[in-house]
């Protein structure tokens, strides 16, 4: 299992179209993948799941893969996150 | 470890518990960390040993009238080695007016004094069920909370098995959806609720369609707020060879929040109708808290049976003999 925090760094936070972003890209591997906020621990693979965190510009997140594909899986939704998923 | 300010306390319950602030707006800079109170009685006449001060402290008719029949240089020397202490903040009981060298001591070493309308008891009441519930223990889990016959079932299983899917069949059939995706599960004395995490309203995500309104496609009577979670179902993939229940004399518990709740293990497959089999989950459910057991009475009737025949058997034995 592995764990990475990382900070929401585009000025709309996570919105709709991100979050869809992130899921397509989770479904891919088969890693269990869960992302944190403060005590909010919700399935990285679901829509709903993600939008509900209401992420903000600014906040921080913990993103926790557990399986064989872990390593791949945090590497590419981290460079997602990093690369303001194509926004401001 | 939770804790909330005072300053969002006060926003919060000022309504509820009819408060009104008497220091200065600059003493609300404490936290609020547990869900005691507290009575500072001794506290008052000098005998600070086990004093609770970093509960909320309530003055009632009792302490205000002892402190009013104290001396003053005693009154002032007593509240003053009180508030040396970090009391996040203490509320006055049913509007009575404090001496002014408690305000004014308050003011210089930032407590905050708030005036309640209410009755001590009252306000105990009020008070302890809110921080109660602030400071209950929580957490959100990936799973759809649906009230099927008045039973909470909890549906839990990987993403994509389809319990969306189900909760949506579910609330066709009349059942009422809590929330989709994600509950926030809150223990609270002994029982489990659940509830959104957001108030946004009951929407639902369906894999191929995208994201619906439970409330505004199937009318009010289909959603509600919260419901108390009495089952757990987890829906997986039919293996062959995986040792499902078959006849359902012993129960699997799941523990949450260090609440015991049963945990039915549904195999899903193709063609296989969920949504009647969750409603007879609530069904078997209800049956059994009504002291009916399906289950233990059929293999009862099949005991009594082997135990006529084997009866029966000797007898013709003997007979022959």
């Amino acid at each position: 299992m592995i764990r990475k925090t990382i900070k929401i760094v585009n000025k709309l936070g996570m919105h709709a179209r991100p979050a869809t972003m992130i899921v397509k890209a989770a479904v891919k591997y088969r890693s269990e993948f869960k992302i944190i906020k403060f005590d909010m621990e919700i399935n990285g693979k679901s829509i709903m799941g993600v939008m509900t965190l209401a992420a903000e510009y600014g906040s921080e997140l913990e993103l926790v893969a557990d399986g064989v594909d872990e390593e791949f899986l945090i590497k590419e939704i981290a460079e997602m996150f990093a690369s303001k998923f194509g926004e401001e | 470890m939770k804790k909330i300010s005072v300053k969002e306390f006060y926003e919060q319950k000022k309504k509820d518990l009819s408060l009104s602030l008497i220091t200065h707006p600059n003493t609300m800079q404490g936290y609020i960390t547990t869900s005691f109170l507290n009575r500072p009685g001794l506290a008052l006449t000098g005998y600070f040993d086990r004093f609770d001060y970093d509960r909320i402290q309530i003055i009632g008719e009792t302490e205000i009238s002892y402190l009013q029949s104290l001396k003053e240089e005693v009154l002032y020397n007593n509240i003053k080695e009180a508030l040396v202490y970090d009391i996040p903040a203490i509320i006055i009981t049913k509007g009575l007016s404090i001496p002014k060298q408690i305000e004014f001591l308050a003011n210089e070493m930032n407590i905050p004094i708030f005036l309640s309308r209410l009755t001590t008891d009252k306000l105990f009441n009020s008070l302890r069920i809110f921080l109660q519930s602030f400071f209950a223990q929580s957490k959100t889990i990936h799973g759809t909370l649906i009230d099927v016959f008045g039973v909470g079932i909890l549906l839990t299983g990987k993403s994509g098995i389809g319990k969306s899917e189900c909760a949506l069949e579910l609330v066709e059939r009349g059942q009422r959806l809590i929330t989709d995706d994600v509950v926030k599960i809150t223990s609270k004395e002994d029982i489990l609720v659940g509830c959104a995490t957001n108030n946004y309203g009951h929407f639902m995500e369906v894999r191929g369609i995208g994201l619906i309104d439970v409330a505004k496609m199937f009318g009010i009577q289909a959603v509600r707020i919260n419901k108390s979670i009495d089952v757990q179902v987890e829906l997986m993939p039919w293996k062959d060879n995986m040792d499902y229940e078959r006849i359902g004399l012993s129960d699997n518990f799941v523990e949450i929040l260090e609440n015991k709740i049963p945990i039915i293990y549904l195999p899903i497959s193709p063609g296989k109708n969920i949504a009647v089999i969750i409603e007879v989950v609530a069904m078997n459910h209800i049956s059994k808290l009504f002291g009916y057991d399906a289950a233990k009475e059929y293999t009862d009737k099949l005991q009594e049976d082997l135990k006529r025949k084997t009866k029966m058997r000797e007898n013709q034995i003997e007979e022959k003999e």
